[in-house]
């Protein structure tokens, strides 16, 4: 995936190769612009480098346990990773930062970032979401409407093959989908119940990017559920499956691996941004590439991280940050530990193939005045599966032979469900820059300070007691849930750090994911997220990277850049 | 088995972890981890008795010996990895005392008996149970049982003879009818 060349100077930068750099790498190239990738880990090619992807399960010594040396080199990590794809997350120990209040910061420094990994849940946000900022004053208006998003979001479905039904709900709207992964007898029955016992609320298949149907150059799903560890028959969407894919058919990209952005470089006479200053991860040399346009997709924690350490005459406190809002505002979505149960009947059926999908029960608090809610504003979603359990969830008594016979059959169904709520942008939610704390290349330390706020808090309660409502009059029996939430950044969904807004003296970006102070930088990592809405994000990203992109390509052509 | 594992695995899907689960309290201690090889046919016999040989392949054919000694000096914490060799060096104790041998040399029936006593925990999953596993760790019995299943099932002869496993199913069948025979599957 390399066609280097000689010189420092290309038409654009990209900065970071996960979901939204890939996207920002395709559209750029096949826009034309000759296009430099800079990605600050490994290289990971597509399909050789998905090392443990076809081990069998007796193939690792401790199957998917860590070992405890392994644990205390990834203290954060570890609670997302296991044997089987711990390559993909990177050793904390490697690279620190300052947790003020526990945030669990999940990283994947690589081509392809978190993209190989990720949940690969998507979904729509609407003006529900564009608009709760302006209604209910947390916050800053989004300077855009679903209208402004619909096509780009129909764009890169249609790319990426999301799995999923048209259910004509009006704030999760329906999109271009491949087939549906379709429910088991256990979900099919909650489904039924949730309809029988509800009126404001219903289950529907996921919206997973897994292909339940052949696109171009890619496979469909096998069905292996093994997605993280790399798909060796492209089955779910990455930035190597796809995007960095055609951005290097292009002919027009240079992928620059261990290329950490120190800083991007500002010119005082133009008022732009010139370049960005590389540290070579292993030989820690200095380099600096040139390039009219600059995109910032190194994920919302390290784009924040390095606007604020650009530091110039212009822009002491970081570079386009004239609205110190720059770091500020970070967001995650807030999620409850999990609600189980389990279910005495159907125990003559069973499936065949393991599904890498799930259900989803879509936002049905504060929809309207018929659902508002006195303890929170906004909503949260919720995600479950259900199969039935098996060895490693299976009560057995006694051992012998008659524990041989417990094993050998599928245990009861159970399901699990779990909230994903909606964060708000908390100006005192935030990352900073410890400039007495330098890492292994010298660039300061990361802090991040985070808290949920009474909102949150409430939403997790609510969550809670709802899961467990909705199994109760499903006819489950032994419904739990586990009480206390995991740290915030569990979900892996932060973002925020780098806001759209109309007025850039709150602001950062323009409805463009332009700098308002610097035209030809642009951001559409989890930065530029207003507000969080409870939907996964990466589909968002995604369509606002395609849309960015195709604004800044005309600009470049017009010579506006 | 644990339940909370099961609901961890569950949701780690959609990138969710259970943070409480992998977070526990580990004691990275690794010294003296070496010694428990001594113990290798002690508990090749061990795991043969949880899981013996049948019209299938029993626990020791598995290898999951291995599996054990692997986990046990390289993935627990100081705490199990003693509770597991002072269990072991009792097992030795108790049958030199009662039997005047080692397990591995006893008959089918004493080991079996040996067990049953270590066996307290009928129901593994009842509150007392629960309650004494949060104060004291898992017993020497309930990191057997539980390595030995895990070790067994996710080995090729268990996954693949006990159990039935389909590393690439190719299509997902959502709703099958339950055969006579139906065997679960090996992995999810």
């Amino acid at each position: 995936m390399k066609n280097q060349t000689e010189t420092n100077t290309f038409d654009a930068i990209v900065v970071g190769s996960g979901i939204s750099g890939g996207w920002a790498a395709k559209e750029l190239t096949e826009g034309g612009l000759k296009t430099l990738v800079l990605e600050r880990g490994r290289n990971v090619e597509h399909l050789t480098d998905y090392i443990t992807a076809l081990k069998e399960p007796w193939e690792f010594p401790n199957r998917m346990h860590l070992t405890s040396k392994e644990i205390e080199e990834r203290p954060v990590q570890s609670s997302h990773c296991n044997a089987g794809d711990m390559h993909f997350y990177v050793k904390d120990s490697e690279h620190p930062y300052i947790q003020e209040k526990p945030f669990k910061w999940i990283r994947g420094y690589q081509v392809g970032g978190r993209s190989l990994t990720w949940g690969r849940q998507s979904y729509r946000l609407s003006d529900l979401d564009f608009e709760a900022n302006k209604k209910d004053g947390y916050g800053i208006d989004w300077p855009i409407r679903y209208d402004d998003l619909k096509e780009w979001y129909d764009y890169v479905e249609e790319y990426v093959g999301i799995s999923g039904s048209s259910e004509s709900i009006p704030h999760l709207p329906d999109g271009v989908f491949l087939p549906p992964i379709p429910l088991n007898a256990i979900e099919k029955h909650l489904k039924d119940s949730v309809s029988k016992h509800y009126t404001d609320r219903c289950i529907i298949n996921g919206r997973v990017a897994n292909l339940t149907d052949y696109k171009e150059g890619r496979g469909k799903c096998m069905y292996r559920n093994l997605c993280s560890r790399g798909c060796p028959f492209s089955g779910y969407f990455s930035s190597n499956s796809s995007t960095l894919l055609d951005a290097y058919n292009s002919g027009n990209v240079t992928l620059r691996e261990n290329s950490i952005v120190k800083e991007v470089v500002y010119d005082e006479e133009t008022k732009k941004a010139i370049g960005v200053t590389i540290i070579d991860a292993i030989s820690k040399d200095e380099i600096t590439y040139y390039a009219k346009i600059i995109f910032l997709n190194a994920s919302a924690i390290a784009t924040a991280s390095i606007l604020l350490n650009s530091v110039s005459k212009s822009f002491p406190n970081g570079l386009g940050n004239s609205s110190l809002q720059v770091g500020h505002n970070l967001m995650d979505h807030v999620v409850n530990e999990g609600t189980y149960g389990t279910f005495d009947g159907l125990l003559d059926k069973y499936y065949e193939g393991r599904s890498p999908g799930t259900i989803y029960i879509p936002r049905f608090q504060n929809l309207d005045s018929k659902t508002s809610n006195p303890n929170f504003i906004r909503g949260y979603g919720i995600q479950g599966k259900g199969e039935r359990e098996h060895w490693d969830s299976k009560p057995t008594k006694g051992f012998g032979a008659t524990l041989k016979a417990q094993l050998q059959k599928p245990g009861k169904w159970i399901i699990s469900l779990g909230g994903r709520g909606e964060v708000l942008p908390y100006y005192e939610n935030k990352i900073s820059l410890d400039h007495q704390n330098l890492d292994q290349w010298g660039l300061p330390l990361v802090k991040v300070h985070f808290e949920y706020g009474e909102n949150e808090l409430a939403m997790i309660e609510h969550m809670t007691k709802s899961s467990e409502e909705i199994l109760i009059k499903a006819g489950f029996k032994n419904v739990g849930s586990y009480r206390n939430s995991p740290p915030p950044g569990s979900a892996v969904h932060e973002m925020g750090t780098a806001r759209m807004g109309n007025d850039p003296k709150t602001s950062v970006l323009n409805k463009y994911n332009q700098m308002h102070d610097v035209k030809n930088v642009f951001i559409t990592d989890g930065s530029c997220m207003t507000s969080s809405a409870c939907q996964n994000p990466s589909l968002t990203y995604m369509a606002l990277t395609a849309r960015a992109c195709k604004f800044a390509i005309e600009q470049f052509k017009s010579n506006q850049l | 088995m644990d339940r909370r594992k099961a609901i961890g695995g569950i949701l780690a899907f959609t990138g969710i972890s259970i943070a409480s689960f992998t977070g526990y309290n580990f004691f990275y201690g690794t010294s003296n981890r070496g010694k428990l090889k001594n113990y290798k046919d002690l508990i090749a016999e061990l795991v043969d008795v949880i899981i013996p040989p049948t019209d299938t392949p029993g626990a020791k054919e598995a290898n999951v010996h291995d599996f054990i000694i692997n986990f046990m000096e390289s993935c627990s914490s100081n705490k199990e990895f003693n509770t597991f060799y002072n269990g072991l060096n009792d097992i030795q104790s108790t049958c030199l005392s009662d039997y005047n041998t080692v397990f591995q040399k006893c008959t089918n029936q004493q080991k079996i008996e040996v067990l049953k006593n270590l066996d307290t925990n009928q129901d593994s999953s009842s509150f007392f149970t629960k309650i004494d596993t949060k104060i004291r760790g898992r017993s020497f019995f309930n990191i057997l049982k539980s390595l030995t299943i895990e070790g067994y099932c996710s080995s090729e002869l268990g996954a693949t003879e006990l159990l039935s496993y389909v590393p690439v199913p190719g299509n997902y069948a959502a709703i099958t009818a339950i055969t006579p025979n139906q065997k679960a599957w090996a992995t999810r």
